[in-house]
C-alpha cells in the first residue's frame, strides 16, 4: 500500500485511483492486477471500517476516483460501507463486486445509484469497462 | 402415545436382512419390548444393531423360544426345521408369526422404510435450497481467484510471480474442493446407512462447518462446552441434519452479531445437547408453531419451514426429546436429549462380539 501512496503523491499520471474493499487478500490482488494493467492506481482495504479509515486518510477522499466493494464482510459490512460512502462522498462512484448473485439486491443497489453490480468471477474486460464507466461518471460529478 | 397396557414382548429368530429390518422398525415403537434376537451365524447383520440397543443376541434360539414372558415369536429364518421345534418348546401363551405371515409383515416394513427414506430425501433437498445462495458466495470467490490468476499466468514471464499465482490457484481450488466434499456428504443418500454409534462432537463440528455456508459467520462467536466421550445411536446423516438445522436457524436469528453456544452433557442415561443463540428470540405465539411443517417467518424463497419439522421427526425416531426456551430480543435455546450409549471403539466391539 505504501507503494501506491507514493505513486499517488509522486505525481505520475494514471487513469485514476481505485479503492478495492474485500476481505480476501487474493481477491484484492486479482482486482489490483487487472486494474494496474489497465493503468489505474489501486489501494486496498479488507473491510468497511478499514475502507472508511483509508478514505479519510490524507487527501484520499479528494483523489479517490472509484470504490469497488464486496458486500459481505466482517465488521462493517459492504452494505453499510456503501451507504456511508454514498452519504460522505457522493461524488465517488461505487461498484459492487460480490460472489453473491442476488437480483433483488442488485436492483436495489442500482436504484440507489451505484454504477454496477458485478458478480464474481467477473471477466477482466467487464471489470475494466465498469471502472471506465465509473470514471466517466466521476468526471461528470466533478464538473 | 400412552396406554396403560403392558408392552408386547417379542423374540426375533433370524438376524439376516429380514430380522434386521424387523428389529429396526420395532426399536422405534414405544410399546414393543424386544427380548432378544437369535441367529445361527454369530456375525449376523442384525447383531450389531441389537447390541447397540442392549438387546440380547444369541446363536441358540432355544432360550428365546422357551422364555415364558414372550408374547410373540417371529420367525424369519426360513428354516423348515424351526417351526416344529418352536411348537414343541414354546410357552403355551406365546404366539408364533412365521412363514407367509412373517413375509407379509416384512414387506410392509420394507415398504414403509422406503417411503420414509424418500420423504426424508425430498425434505433434505428442500432445506438444501436455503444453503444455495451461501454456497454460491463461498464458491465464487475462489473461482474468481482461479480464473483471474490463471489468465494472468498466461501472460506472465516472471517465474517467481508465476509460482506465487500458482500457489493462490492451488489454495483457492482446495477451498472449492472442501465445499464440494461437504455438500456431497450432506446430500449423499442415506438409504443404505445403518444405525451406528455416533460420535456426537464430530457430527457437531461437521454441522458447524456446513452451516457456515448458509450464512457467513460474521461477528458470530462460537462457544463450545463439550463433555468428552458421548455417543448416541442413529444414522449419522440424520443426526447431522438435526444439528445443521438447529445451527443454521440460530445463525439466521442472529443476523450479524451474536454468540452461538453448543454444550453437551450426560446424566441419567441421557445425552443432552443444548444449542443457544443470542438472536431475535421467538414470540410466545410463534413458539407454538415452529415445529409445524412449512411454518416459517423467513422471506419467501429463504425458508422452507421444514427445518424444525425434520428435526422433530428425527429426534422422535431415536426416542429423543426436544425442548425450546426463548425470550424475544434475548435469544433461544434448543435442548435435545437422546438415550446414551457407550462410545464404541472398533477394538472393544470385536472383543465383546460373543454374548449369551
Ligand atoms: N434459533 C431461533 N431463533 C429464532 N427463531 C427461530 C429459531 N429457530 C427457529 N426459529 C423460528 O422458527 C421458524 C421455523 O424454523 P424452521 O427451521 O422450521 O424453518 P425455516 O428456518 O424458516 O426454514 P428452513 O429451515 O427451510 O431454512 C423460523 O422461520 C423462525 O421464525
Ligand atoms: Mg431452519
Amino acid at each position: 500500500m505504501a507503494e501506491t501512496t507514493a505513486a499517488m503523491f509522486g505525481g505520475h499520471k494514471t487513469n485514476g485511483l481505485v479503492l478495492v474493499v474485500d476481505d480476501e487478500p487474493d481477491v484484492r490482488k486479482v482486482v489490483r492486477m487487472t486494474l494496474e494493467k489497465a493503468g489505474y492506481d489501486v489501494i486496498e482495504a479488507e473491510d468497511g471500517e478499514k475502507a472508511i479509515q483509508e478514505v479519510q486518510k490524507g487527501e484520499n477522499p479528494l483523489m479517490l476516483d472509484v470504490i469497488i466493494s464486496d458486500i459481505r464482510m466482517p465488521k462493517i459490512n459492504g452494505v453499510e460501507a456503501i451507504n456511508y460512502f454514498q452519504q460522505q462522498y457522493p461524488r465517488v462512484p461505487l461498484i459492487v463486486l460480490t460472489g453473491f448473485p442476488d437480483m433483488e439486491m442488485a436492483t436495489g443497489f442500482l436504484k440507489k445509484g451505484i454504477v454496477d453490480y458485478l458478480v464474481k468471477p467477473v471477466e477482466k474486460e467487464k471489470l475494466i469497462k465498469s471502472v471506465a464507466t465509473a470514471m466517466e461518471k466521476r468526471d461528470l460529478n466533478r464538473l | 402415545m400412552t396406554t396403560d397396557e403392558p408392552p408386547i414382548t417379542i423374540s426375533i429368530l433370524g438376524a439376516g436382512q429380514g430380522g434386521t429390518a424387523m428389529l429396526e422398525s420395532f426399536l422405534n415403537l414405544p410399546h414393543i419390548r424386544l427380548l432378544g434376537i437369535a441367529d445361527k451365524n454369530p456375525h449376523a447383520l442384525g447383531f450389531r444393531l441389537a447390541r447397540l440397543h442392549n438387546i440380547p443376541t444369541t446363536s441358540h434360539p432355544l432360550k428365546l423360544i422357551q422364555e415364558d414372558t414372550v408374547n410373540l415369536i417371529i420367525d424369519v429364518t426360513g428354516d423348515p426345521t424351526l417351526p416344529p421345534f418352536i411348537a414343541e418348546h414354546k410357552h403355551s401363551s406365546a404366539e408364533v408369526l412365521g412363514g407367509t405371515a412373517a413375509k407379509v409383515l416384512l414387506e410392509l416394513i420394507q415398504h414403509q422404510t422406503f417411503i420414509q427414506t424418500q420423504l426424508f430425501q425430498s425434505e433434505k433437498l428442500a432445506s438444501l435450497g436455503t444453503f444455495a445462495s451461501g454456497i454460491a458466495h463461498d464458491i465464487n470467490n475462489p473461482l474468481y481467484i482461479i480464473l483471474a490468476m490463471a489468465e494472468e499466468i498466461r501472460e506472465e514471464n516472471h517465474l517467481e510471480r508465476i509460482r506465487e499465482h500458482a500457489t493462490s490457484i492451488y489454495e483457492a481450488a482446495q477451498r472449492i474442493q472442501a465445499i464440494s466434499r461437504n455438500i456431497t456428504d450432506y446430500v449423499r443418500t442415506s438409504s443404505h446407512q445403518e444405525l451406528e454409534s455416533i460420535d456426537l462432537h464430530a457430527r457437531l463440528e461437521e454441522a458447524l462447518s456446513i452451516s457456515r455456508f448458509a450464512t457467513k459467520f460474521r461477528e458470530i462467536t462460537v462457544q463450545k462446552d463439550y463433555q468428552n466421550g458421548l455417543a448416541i445411536q442413529g444414522k449419522p446423516e440424520e443426526i447431522l441434519q438435526v444439528f445443521i438445522n438447529l445451527i443454521t436457524n440460530a445463525i439466521h436469528a442472529m443476523e450479524e452479531k451474536g454468540s452461538l453456544t453448543i454444550s453437551t452433557s450426560h446424566s441419567n442415561g441421557l445425552v443432552q445437547i443444548a444449542i443457544s443463540d443470542t438472536g431475535s428470540g421467538i414470540s410466545a405465539q410463534n413458539l407454538q408453531k415452529i415445529f409445524n411443517p412449512f411454518f416459517s417467518t423467513k422471506p419467501k424463497g429463504k425458508g422452507t419451514g421444514l427445518g424444525l419439522y425434520n428435526v422433530k421427526t428425527i429426534v422422535k425416531k431415536y426416542q429423543g426429546e426436544i425442548q425450546v426456551e426463548s425470550e424475544e430480543g434475548k435469544g433461544t435455546t434448543f435442548r435435545l436429549s437422546f438415550p446414551s450409549i457407550p462410545p464404541i471403539s472398533p477394538l472393544k466391539e470385536m472383543v465383546s462380539s460373543e454374548q449369551p
